[in-house]
């Protein structure tokens, strides 16, 4: 059972030249938002491997949000785009192998949207949490056959 | 008949030196089943085989040849010449090293189901026509003993070769399996498809011959096997299973032939293929791109449209 006391943990994947310093926005213009999201600071939303999504379910992640630069804004002119494909496909086949769909999120917020980030991270709890604690991919779930 | 016409184009090439050495399919003593052969002398060529159980992709091969000046003659069925295609696409081999001998492929026989199927059958017994398969002149279902990846197969014919074994196929009987072996898995809920893999992945012990059979997992180092940092345990726990086959059928996307060589290497049996298939149509029906039989555009992760799907980014 989801016992009340618990919080989901969320493993964010921030670009380093918008969605990252729109967390910054949010943060210096003292936004309220859920607590529950573990930043990681990556150059592009085009460098994330799909590897680190994986792990991160790997290793106990709830839930995994992954923001970048809006199309057209990217500092790299297009990693966005190229990553734009490379979720879609990752999102269907990690839909279509079994896992739920809500616990991986992607987004697009720019330097200035401190109040979308702060949307964003609130939609993605209010989304993960209802699913409770992540059990598939993780490592523990090779115990409980 | 088409064995002949191979042996003998095989020969000629050793003897007049158009090749340093041929890549093939040749017998082992174990039934329904043959091994890839490496041959280079006039010799050897009778030891060529070709029949429904010339499973293994030998494009595979290819990659311990790349550093070297062997001009190679290579057996390819219709999926083994589409991955040939993929290589030449991303320069891991040179066109002019390469000598195709296309093979007009009417599908291989699944021997666990052959042997379920007709118990008492030798491979003589079969017989392929242009009309469909025949087991003692008597037409047969080929849903019966045919591998999974072959009912689905849309190239039976290679899309390039120097030379073609056989008669171009026109149509293919199995036009009319095109029910996907994916759509009931597509049908299932959620849940259901997480249980259906998790079973799989509990069966998976990890010894990597998907990997290792792929004709295009050609790393010099896989993630897999990387240690610093390390992706996945090494021990084949049932997550750790399914992160490798998720990443590698990430690796896949865009790549994948579609050949079923992954899923014959299964010693669990696991429907391993399913996880690159799926990715495949996906990339065909939202980025209309296929690999190995077009050569011209960029490869779906390489390259991107503004107007791609991102309804699923907030």
């Amino acid at each position: 059972m989801i016992e009340s006391s618990w919080e989901p943990k969320i493993v964010a994947f921030l670009c380093h030249w918008c969605s990252y310093a729109g967390a910054d926005l949010a943060g210096v213009s003292r936004m309220q938002y859920p607590p529950n999201i573990r930043v990681i600071r990556v150059p592009c939303s085009g460098a994330i491997n799909p590897l680190y999504i994986f792990k991160a379910l790997r290793e106990g992640a709830d839930g995994v949000l992954v923001s970048g630069c809006h199309p057209g804004d990217c500092h790299y002119i297009s990693g966005n785009y190229y990553a734009r494909r490379k979720f879609y496909i990752l999102k269907e086949l990690l839909v279509w192998a079994g896992i739920e769909a809500d616990r991986i999120h992607f987004s697009w917020v720019s330097a200035s949207e401190g109040q979308k980030f702060s949307e964003v991270v609130t939609e993605v709890v209010n989304a993960v949490k209802p699913l409770g604690p992540s059990r598939k991919l993780v490592k523990e779930f090779s115990t409980d056959v | 008949m088409f064995e002949s016409i191979l042996i003998d184009l095989a020969k000629k090439l050793l003897r007049e030196k158009t090749v340093d050495l041929i890549i093939g399919y040749g017998s082992t003593h174990y039934p329904f089943r043959t091994e890839p052969i490496v041959i280079n002398q006039e010799e050897q060529a009778d030891a060529l085989v070709w029949n429904p159980f010339c499973g293994n992709n030998l494009a595979r091969y290819l990659k311990y040849y790349k550093n070297t000046q062997h001009k190679i003659a290579l057996m390819v069925k219709g999926c083994d010449s589409r991955a040939v295609q993929v290589l030449l696409k991303e320069d891991q081999i040179k066109r002019d090293r390469l000598y195709l001998i296309g093979l007009s492929c009417p599908g291989l026989v699944n021997r666990e189901k052959l042997q379920k199927q007709f118990p008492q059958a030798s491979p003589e017994d079969f017989e392929w026509k242009e009309t469909g398969w025949f087991y003692h002149g008597e037409q047969i279902d080929p849903e019966l003993f045919l591998e999974k990846t072959c009912l689905r197969c849309r190239y039976p014919n290679p899309p390039e070769y120097d030379q073609l074994i056989g008669k171009l196929q026109t149509t293919s009987p199995y036009q009319t399996y095109q029910k996907d072996y994916l759509d009931p898995i597509d049908n299932l809920s959620s849940e259901e498809r997480w249980d259906r893999w998790s079973k799989e992945m509990r069966k998976c012990i990890r010894c990597y011959a998907c990997r290792n059979s792929c004709p295009l997992c050609y790393c010099q180092e896989c993630f897999a096997d990387s240690t610093q940092p390390q992706w996945v345990s090494p021990a084949p726990t049932p997550s750790d299973n399914f992160l490798f086959h998720l990443v590698r059928t990430m690796h896949m996307a865009g790549r994948c032939v579609e050949c079923g060589a992954c899923e014959r290497a299964c010693p669990v049996s696991i429907p391993i293929a399913q996880l690159p298939l799926k990715v495949e149509a996906i990339i065909r029906e939202q980025f209309q791109f296929e690999a190995g039989t077009d050569q011209e555009s960029a490869a779906p992760l390489l390259t991107y449209r503004e107007n791609d799907p991102g309804d699923f980014v907030k």
